[in-house]
């Protein structure tokens, strides 16, 4: 977790320590359920086949994780990732299937498309001052319609089978769209840290007015933020296309929740102005591995989602118990930095005064 | 039009207007007039068209049971909307309720009264410990709330699974079968009968907005909670406990979401973990189309009530017009989008008009 006020501000050293120890246990949690679960299964677990699936499935929550992460930074809310995903990966399918596009072209106009819709969903909330919640209520609404009429209740699955060989394709038994995922976190993590761009997304994620006042554009941050959400959505979409045996209408229908639950875990503040790529990739890996236990054990399948809300609930509180032990730990000594917690609570108060209007 | 006189509605016409924001607007940019207006053109259009829309037993019956239903759907997310809240997991707390419900019945053998009172009292508590969790910790209403649907969306098949065997209750107590299918028409005043298009769950609905509507614009607690949506921190100054005001607005909400999930079984006749799923959506559409902010601090009762018969009506109209079911969510978002911006616009113009006058 990232925020503005903590580049390299050395005045801050244990809110650094408390959002590195964020995803270092993550990371930790991580390891642990892996290996226990290598135990349980008494090794056959950590074998090739197996991690192979594990990573398969796991492509598609990191790139939603993501795409919400990026509206979430600017301080939206993006509740169309699911509909949006399924009503790409439709178009893909249809267009390849029933109009005999090729692979290629296919996978770009669909990804050009959730792209063009997350573009148009930023304008349209910019244009009309209304709640983004409301509006990607909206687009959701529109966008499940639009999928049911592109795909009917068939399941498409007669596309070109270089795409899906692709899809399945896993050298060294890593698979290939698990690659493609980390690849966009990866560039996603260098366009959030070290561009202009995403400063900016941040600064207007974190203090709205500040960011004004300093020269930052909020209007074109927002329509940014949900332009790069539609993309990420539109990856998702085609790494979903290429893995699964065909595309339905239910593609894209739980893709909501786990949206939310990744970045959430991950550290990310609901507020804007964070943005946490790692936690959000481990919190996806946390789910996963919540999901392998379940079918380890054969439990009921209910388990994976009262599992993910007590972890989420777990997380928001512990965070929060920490905090305030935090906040009281730098109150107690000197009177002189108590109002530091409290703009500590909220993400990026401040901003560098390097970017400054004039 | 039946559907849009409802007795509450002209009960709380005129204390509504109090609620309005404090620069006095014309009477045209009333929501509710303008909803009025346009379910009353709609539902003229769809006469006029289809006849068969004013067919009393099979089109007006199951609409207004169905509108009954979500209306209290959208009265529990406008209680949490009051404080500036979320709640995502209306749908599931409805289906917590049912399930309390079904299990009074089924074995615990109780009446039909004491199995609503019981599903009440479980709704209740599920919304308390919500609203507690977020007064506690100070976390945002829409992290938690989805944390808590995670949880129910698991635990709810649970228990289902763990009490029975096809994960349904059947067991019909008695009443429940004429609570479902009986109108106004089965009562009679000696020669005088009601109407059979008005089924007789609407009468809980009626009773939730009689007694949202004193409570929010009659007593002080009512606009202690308003205040607490308008400005927390004011309010907490102001010596209002918003703490327990907030665990009171999701008590509130979980009760009223189990109320709708009551009401979703007895029109289904069968108590299952499936009820609710599609109740996120409508709670916002029909409180967000009556004019409550998402922001807090002001709602409308009657609001709630006409939005969500204006989607009724819609939903119904498109469909004997034809349009298949692939299509009706594209005109419902559509809809939703153009009401908000023709609201938008409305507030714009006429408060540049007030500027300008005075």
């Amino acid at each position: 977790m990232t925020t503005l006020r903590n580049q390299g501000a050395a005045a801050l050293p244990a809110l650094r320590r408390f959002s590195r120890s964020t995803t270092m246990t993550l990371l930790c949690v991580v390891v642990a359920g892996y290996v226990g679960l290598g135990i349980a299964s008494s090794g056959s677990f950590l074998e090739g086949p197996s991690v192979r699936t594990f990573l398969q499935y796991l492509a598609t929550p990191v790139l939603i994780g993501l795409a919400q992460m990026v509206a979430l930074c600017v301080g939206q809310l993006n509740l169309a990732v699911g509909a949006l995903g399924g009503f790409s990966a439709c178009l893909m399918g249809v267009l390849m299937a029933d109009h005999g596009v090729p692979a290629g072209p296919a996978i770009v106009i669909g990804v050009a498309a959730a792209t063009l819709i997350g573009l148009l969903t930023g304008i349209f909330i910019v244009a009309t001052q209304i709640n983004g919640f409301i509006v990607t209520l909206g687009t959701m609404t529109i966008l499940l319609g639009a999928q049911y009429r592109l795909s009917g209740t068939r399941t498409i699955d007669g596309y070109s089978d270089t795409l899906r060989d692709l899809g399945r394709s896993a050298p060294l038994n890593i698979p290939l769209v698990f690659l493609t995922a980390l690849a966009t976190a990866a560039l996603l993590a260098a366009f959030m840290y070290r561009t202009v761009a995403g400063r900016r997304l941040l600064a207007a994620g974190g203090n709205p007015v500040a960011a004004r006042l300093s020269g930052i554009s909020t209007d074109r941050q927002i329509v940014l933020a949900h332009t790069v959400s539609g993309l990420l959505v539109g990856i998702a979409a085609a790494v979903a296309t290429a893995s699964l045996p065909g595309v339905n209408r239910s593609v894209g229908g739980d893709w909501l929740l786990p949206s939310f639950a990744a970045p959430i875990i991950g550290g990310v503040a609901l507020t804007g102005g964070s943005v946490a790529v790692l936690g959000t990739v481990l919190a996806a890996f946390v789910m996963r591995l919540i999901d392998s236990a379940r079918a380890q054990f054969s439990l009921d399948p209910s388990w994976v989602n009262f599992l993910i809300g007590v972890v989420v609930l777990g997380t928001v509180v512990g965070g929060r118990i920490h905090q305030t032990r935090i906040e009281r730990k730098i109150t107690a000594p000197g009177g002189t930095s108590s109002a530091q917690p409290r703009g500590a609570a909220r993400p990026a108060a401040a901003l560098p005064s390097t970017k400054g209007a004039r | 039009m039946k559907t849009a006189v409802k007795p509450p509605g002209s009960d709380t016409a005129r204390p509504t207007d109090g609620a309005r924001p404090a620069h006095r607007l014309p009477f045209w940019v009333n929501q509710q007039l303008g909803l009025l207006v346009l379910i009353v053109v709609l539902a003229a259009v769809f006469g006029t068209l289809r006849p068969a829309f004013f067919n009393e037993r099979l089109v007006l019956f199951p609409l207004l049971r169905d509108v009954s239903t979500l209306t209290v759907v959208a009265l529990a997310q406008m209680v949490v909307l009051s404080i500036g809240h979320m709640n995502l997991a209306v749908g599931r707390m409805a289906a917590f309720g049912a399930f309390f419900a079904g299990f009074g019945y089924d074995r615990l053998g109780l009446p039909l009264v004491l199995g609503l009172v019981l599903c009440l009292v479980a709704g209740a508590a599920v919304g308390a410990l919500t609203g507690w969790i977020i007064a506690r910790t100070g976390v945002n209403s829409f992290v938690v709330t989805l944390a808590m649907d995670f949880a129910l969306l698991g635990l709810v098949p649970l228990l289902y699974s763990a009490c029975t065997e096809n994960a349904a209750f059947t067991t019909r107590p008695a009443g429940l079968a004429e609570l479902r299918s009986s109108s106004l028409a089965d009562i009679c005043l000696g020669p005088v009968c009601g109407s059979p298009a008005v089924p007789q769950v609407a009468q809980f609905t009626v009773l939730a907005l009689a007694g949202l509507a004193f409570l929010y614009y009659r007593t002080r607690t009512g606009r202690e909670l308003l205040l607490t949506g308008a400005n927390p921190a004011a309010a907490e100054l102001s010596g209002i406990p918003t703490g327990r005001r907030v665990v009171l607005a999701h008590a509130l909400s979980g009760t009223l979401a189990a109320l709708a999930g009551f009401m979703a079984a007895v029109g289904t006749g069968t108590f299952r973990a499936s009820i609710g799923d599609d109740f996120m959506l409508p709670s916002f559409l029909g409180a967000v189309l009556g004019g409550t902010l998402l922001t807090g601090g002001a709602v409308s009762v009657v609001g709630a009530l006409l939005g969500t018969t204006l989607v009724g009506v819609i939903r119904k109209g498109l469909d004997l017009l034809g349009v298949g079911l692939e299509s009706l969510n594209i005109y419902l978002g559509c809809v939703l989008l153009l009401a908000l911006s023709a609201d938008r616009v409305r507030t714009v113009v006429s408060y540049r008009k007030v500027v300008r006058s005075t």
